[in-house]
Order: C-alpha cells, then sequence, then structure tokens
C-alpha cells in the first residue's frame, strides 16, 4: 500500500473502518510524515502525540473513526490553548464545539496548524512561529489566514484539517495550495471555543483535496449530512459571472484556466450586476478588522510583530462614519446576492487573481499594475463574508509559474451541498486532472 | 510632516500611543492600497440605502 496519507480521507476512514487500516499505524504513519515534509512548509505548529493517541484509544464508532485530522490555531483543545498565530495563547486549554464535533465522529486531531498573525492577512507571511510555505513551493506563501491548513493538506500531510473563514481565509489558502476548501453559511459552526466567536464574518470549514472528501469533513463540522448528488441537478446549473469587480483585474492565465473550467462544465452563463459590490474590499476590510479590536489588550499590542501592530495603529484612527456606511453597502450587497440567486444557482468568479505570491517579495502582479495580495484577495472573497453565503474553491489549473489556480463558487445560504455537487462537477469536467494534481515537493520526496 | 504624519501623530497621541518611523511607513503602504477604495465608500451616495434592519448573516434577507 502507499502511504496512507496518500489516501483520500474517505479512503481512509472506509479502509480502518474495514480493519484493512490500523488506526494506530495511520496515525504513527501520519505523524512521520508532518516530521518528514513539515520543516521547509512550517504548516503545523505543534503535534502532541500522546494526546492523540489517547483521544484514538477512545474513539467512538463514526464517520470519522480513527482518521488523523488537523485543526487550525484557533480553536480550544482540551490539552492546549489556541493561539491566533501571535506568541501567547488567545484562550485556555478546553473543549471548542469544533473539537466536540470531531471527537464524536471518532476523529484523531493529530496537529495544529498555523496561520495569519490574528488572522488579519491573506498570505501566512507573517505569524509568531515564522512564515507558511506553499505545498506547491516552499518559497511561495501558504496563504492566510488558514494558510497551515492549506499547506498540510496539500503536501499530504494529513488528507483533511479544519481552517476558519473572515474575509476569504479558507477559499484563498485552499486556492494557492491547490486543494479543496469550504466555507460554510455563517453560523454553520459552533462559536464555543473559537477565537475568533464574536465576529460576524467568520466561519469554520473543511479543507481537503477534493470535494468528496469536504463533504464528509463538512458533514462533520456542520452536523448535517452533505449528500452526494442531493440538488440533482448539478450539470445543468445556471451560473452568473460578475464581471465587476471579480473578473476586471486578474492573472491572464489565472482567468484563462478558471474560464476553461466553466466552459467544461457546460453551465449556462449570464453576466449579473452586484449594487455595491465595488465597494466590497473595503468593507470588508472595515468589518474584518474593526471588529477584531475589541478582543485586543495592550499586552497583545506589545507581542505583535511590527507590521501587525502599525497596521492595528491604522486600524485604530478609522473613521468611525466609515463603519456606518460600510454597514449600509454590506446590506445593498445582501439584498443584490439575494436577488441574483432569482436568477442562477451559483455565482462564480477566480478565487485568487493570481498565484501565491514569494515569501521574501510578498506581492502580486495584476493587470492593474503590481499590488498586495491582501488588496485584491479580499476584493475576491470577502463578500462571501459580508453576506454570509457559503462559498468554495475548486482546484482548475497550475499557472506557469509553477502554482496552483482556483475558481470560486459561492451559493445561497444553506447551499453547502449544492456547491459540492456543483465542485465535484468541475472536478469531472476537468477530468480530475487537478484535484489529483500532486505537488512537485510531494512527488520528489516519493521518487526519493 | 505632512497632513497623514500629522493625522497619525496627533491621533495615536490621543489615544495614548506613540509612533515610530516603522508604523508610519507601514501605515503609508496601508493607505496607499486602501485609501482610494475608503475615499470611494466615504463619497458614494448611501443616502437612500437603508439597513437591514435585523442582519443575520445565517440566512437570505428578509424581503422588504
Amino acid at each position: 500500500m502507499s502511504h496512507p496519507q496518500d489516501l483520500s480521507l474517505r479512503d481512509q476512514a472506509a479502509l480502518v473502518a474495514s480493519g484493512e487500516l490500523d488506526a494506530r499505524e495511520l496515525l504513527q504513519a501520519t505523524l512521520d510524515r508532518i516530521e518528514e515534509r513539515n520543516g521547509p512548509l512550517n504548516a503545523v505548529v505543534a503535534t502532541f502525540a500522546d494526546d492523540s493517541e489517547r483521544m484514538l484509544a477512545s474513539a467512538p464508532p463514526g464517520p470519522l473513526h480513527g482518521v488523523p485530522i488537523a485543526v487550525k490555531d484557533m480553536f480550544q483543545l482540551p490539552w492546549r490553548g489556541p493561539r491566533d498565530g501571535a506568541p501567547r495563547e488567545a484562550l485556555p486549554p478546553g473543549e471548542s464545539g469544533v473539537y466536540r464535533l470531531l471527537r464524536d465522529a471518532g476523529a484523531v486531531v493529530v496537529g495544529v496548524t498555523q496561520m495569519h498573525f490574528w488572522g488579519g492577512g491573506s498570505t501566512g507571511h507573517v505569524s509568531a512561529y515564522g512564515p507558511v510555505g506553499n505545498a506547491w513551493s516552499a518559497e511561495h506563501c501558504g496563504g492566510g489566514s488558514s494558510g497551515g491548513s492549506g499547506a498540510a493538506v496539500g503536501a499530504r500531510l494529513v488528507a483533511g484539517a479544519v481552517g476558519t473563514d473572515g474575509g476569504g481565509s479558507i477559499r484563498l489558502p485552499a486556492a494557492y495550495n491547490g486543494i479543496t476548501g469550504l466555507k460554510g453559511t455563517y453560523g454553520s459552526t459552533p462559536r464555543d471555543g473559537y477565537t475568533h466567536a464574536n465576529s460576524t464574518m467568520g466561519e469554520a470549514g473543511p479543507m481537503c483535496r477534493d470535494a468528496a472528501d469536504a463533504r464528509l469533513l463538512g458533514s462533520v463540522l456542520f452536523g448535517r449530512e452533505l449528500s452526494a448528488g442531493a440538488s440533482g441537478r448539478a450539470s445543468g446549473l445556471r451560473v452568473g459571472l460578475v464581471r465587476s469587480p471579480f473578473w476586471d483585474d486578474n492573472d491572464a492565465e489565472v482567468d484563462q484556466a478558471c474560464r476553461a473550467a466553466l466552459d467544461a462544465t457546460g453551465w449556462q452563463t449570464s453576466e449579473p450586476v452586484l449594487a455595491g459590490a465595488e465597494h466590497a474590499k473595503v468593507v470588508t476590510v472595515l468589518r474584518l478588522t474593526l471588529e477584531g479590536l475589541p478582543n485586543l489588550t495592550e499586552e497583545d499590542l506589545a507581542d505583535a510583530d511590527p507590521l501587525t501592530r502599525a497596521l492595528v495603529k491604522y486600524e485604530m484612527l478609522l473613521p468611525a462614519h466609515w463603519l456606518v456606511r460600510a454597514d449600509r453597502v454590506r446590506s445593498l450587497l445582501r439584498r443584490a446576492v439575494a436577488e441574483a440567486y432569482e436568477s442562477c444557482d451559483l455565482l462564480a468568479w477566480p478565487t485568487v487573481s493570481a498565484p501565491a505570491p514569494r515569501i521574501d517579495d510578498p506581492h502580486v502582479v495584476v493587470p492593474s499594475g503590481p499590488t498586495s495580495p491582501d488588496s485584491v484577495n479580499v476584493r475576491q472573497a470577502g463578500i462571501g463574508n459580508l453576506t454570509g453565503q457559503p462559498g468554495i474553491n475548486v482546484p482548475v489549473g497550475v499557472h506557469s509559474s509553477g502554482l496552483p489556480i482556483g475558481l470560486q463558487l459561492l451559493g445561497p445560504w444553506g447551499s453547502e451541498e449544492l456547491l459540492l455537487d456543483a465542485a465535484e462537477h468541475v472536478e469531472q469536467a476537468t477530468g480530475r486532472q487537478w484535484v489529483d494534481a500532486e505537488p512537485p515537493t510531494a512527488e520528489r520526496e516519493a521518487a526519493a | 510632516m505632512d497632513a497623514f504624519e500629522q493625522h497619525v501623530r496627533a491621533g495615536l497621541e490621543l489615544a495614548g500611543m506613540t509612533v515610530d518611523d516603522t508604523d508610519l511607513a507601514v501605515m503609508r503602504a496601508a493607505d496607499a492600497v486602501y485609501g482610494p477604495g475608503f475615499q470611494a465608500l466615504a463619497e458614494a451616495d448611501l443616502r437612500d440605502v437603508a439597513l437591514e434592519p435585523d442582519l443575520d448573516p445565517s440566512r437570505a434577507p428578509r424581503p422588504a
């Protein structure tokens, strides 16, 4: 048998359930894989073999019985308080809601994944634990804020990880690392024991290699069965491509790969206009950053790296009336999106405008010029958080730079099953070429 | 000292915080990226846009 972490999450679960794969051997092999591959990636910030073994020893029967899962550093575990990418614990150890869901499904928490400092960026190059590398090139950013989860799944350290998404933080690193990441509808997962529980933007979700695995882990996290084919209409969808601002300013290869994938699906497309979409980027920035400020203490600020500390100071000077304006635009956007779903089943555009930037030069180049990746990433993803609707990244190509390209699909509130069906349809329409693609780093190690 | 630096220094001094050169450089860079968008938001005519009275991101907005 190949290394068990080269198996899908669902195959791991099925083989453990049938007795063909010993769960203790799977756990040990996973810890070994993390030890072997994590160094240059810095995707996993902590493992705890004894705690994982104890969790396995008392694991109940369930859909993930004996299957290792990594969790972003935002959730309380009984043996570890989350750090949020910062030096100190943001919460004490405890049983977060997400932990309880995993435990009750029989899963084994095998590690905690890295994240951008306080979740405040889409690159992952700023963290108290060092930058997160990309699964396809460790010199490039693994993304953020759930970059550790993205890189860990992409590089096959684990087959499933939990991420959170307050401004694209599941979908963006999923795109950067060539994996499938699903942000649930706001409120789909429990908030207790989550460091950003007060956010009106953030939501957890599964990060896996493909939609079928995301369906398995998502069913556990969302506490409801996300049945395959339940929508019954993945091949005949009406998809809205919102040209401005989401298709206007993307790297040419990214644009081309996303359009080719959509063409392959045979879906009917239209170009709806969303009132207020031109403001979605800064409205996301305002909501996301200002919601975080009340949680910060002087001690937190003293601990922060110079870049993060300066950005917090900038945020403190933003005029209050801008937030009032932002909330009016949020209402406008929610109404506009709801109206779009009267004639479209899904909305679609590139998840990221350009592939992951280098860690030592974290800038991207788009047709409007070189810019900060956060700026274009929040523009592409933030509307999903402002409105609360679910969204998924589907791998649809590899750029000439050697880095993955992702297509984003957004659906109406509660449409996770439809999104997963649609993502599987994209996978099939593209011959599973991109979800089954192995990062060159993993290929090299396999050859060695 | 330009208007941006005056604003930053005075605003943070009122909040009891200091500003160093790194802070200022980062804040200038952030303002170059996001400032035009903030300005456009500040100038947008939103007088007729009604706030959703019971905004709940977990569901679609209720019909007016």
